[in-house]
């Protein structure tokens, strides 16, 4: 039988990478080790620099990946099994972490590489706008 | 800094009345929670005048020393024995807290009796705050979290938009 598609993907569950959005940690991935309460989850991230901590669930963002991890077990083990599963590759191919690395790109860009960005942006326009035209 | 919104400290205080004539008094210790060192000495006192027959002018302090948190990476189920003053009288109350620290607890707690019960911190006393272990835990809010398999979607997610895009063309996704 069909098994139907369930309508959430991402659950925060124990081995869930999640991304920290906001504060001290922001722009890094994390693995939950363990839920405190409804609002608060005990993250670790051994190969991003994250230490084991209690983090708010509004400062992260769940991704798709998962490991398989005891409950509250080791950072030891938390890393062994990233690496075994490949999550740091992984993630980095990921559209959050290709987002912000654009926008980390940005934020650094100098005068001129701002300049050839708009003036890329105006022909990448210019040439839209002229085929829209002709259809 | 002391912010109203940090967390409490644990402090063990260690005090004893002054003898006008030299015998031994009883020697006292108080497990106290509070924002500063200034703050400890004076619930100390607080407690021991209500417990014994000691004034902090009859007494003194022979040692306080700050708790630090021995496992704060570990996450524990807190049960609280709270005595505290309503409008209309004293209860006591067993309460139940998920935390890292005995300390995060007891915070959670003073916050927890201010939205439920809108009792001051003045006229709380937490009388006894105990590590429980799973099995023993009695309110179904801390046991919920005792599932080994426990996981939850983000149904419906509203994030803190920044004020840059309070107005946009298209509504957000809530989507996970």
């Amino acid at each position: 039988p069909k098994i139907p598609k369930m309508l959430y993907q991402r659950f925060i569950e124990i081995g869930r990478v999640c991304y920290i959005r906001l504060g001290d940690h922001a722009g890094k991935s994390c693995v939950v080790v363990d839920m405190v309460d409804q609002k608060h989850l005990l993250v670790d991230g051994p190969e991003t620099g994250v230490p084991r901590t209690v983090i708010r669930l509004n400062q992260v963002a769940i991704t798709d990946l998962k490991i398989t991890i005891p409950r509250g077990c080791k950072t030891k083990k938390v890393r062994q099994e990233l690496l075994k599963a490949e999550i740091p590759a992984k993630f980095a191919k990921s559209s959050l972490a290709r987002k912000a690395a654009a926008k980390a790109a940005t934020a650094n860009l100098g005068d001129f590489e701002r300049f050839q960005s708009r003036v890329a942006k105006t022909l990448r326009n210019r040439k839209i706008r002229s085929t829209v035209k002709k259809m | 800094m002391r912010f109203k919104c940090a967390e409490l400290k644990e402090y063990q205080i260690v005090g004893k009345p002054l003898s006008k004539t030299n015998e031994k008094t009883p020697i006292y210790k108080m497990r106290i929670f509070a924002p500063d060192e200034i703050v400890a000495k004076s619930r100390f006192w607080y407690f021991l005048r209500q417990l014994k027959k000691v004034r902090k002018v009859n007494g003194e302090i022979l040692r306080m020393t700050l708790v630090s948190n021995s496992s704060p990476t570990k996450i524990k189920n807190f049960g609280i024995w709270v005595r505290y003053d309503s409008r209309s009288g004293s209860h006591n109350m067993y309460r139940e807290y998920r935390d890292v620290s005995t300390t995060g607890a007891v915070t959670q707690c003073y916050r927890d009796m201010a939205a439920r019960h809108r009792a001051r911190a003045h006229s709380i006393q937490i009388m006894k705050v105990e590590e429980v272990k799973a099995g023993d835990c009695k309110r179904p809010i801390i046991k919920q979290m005792h599932n080994s398999t426990l996981k939850f979607p983000l149904p419906h997610r509203i994030l803190k938009y920044n004020k840059k895009s309070i107005f946009v063309a298209e509504r957000p996704s809530t989507m996970q």
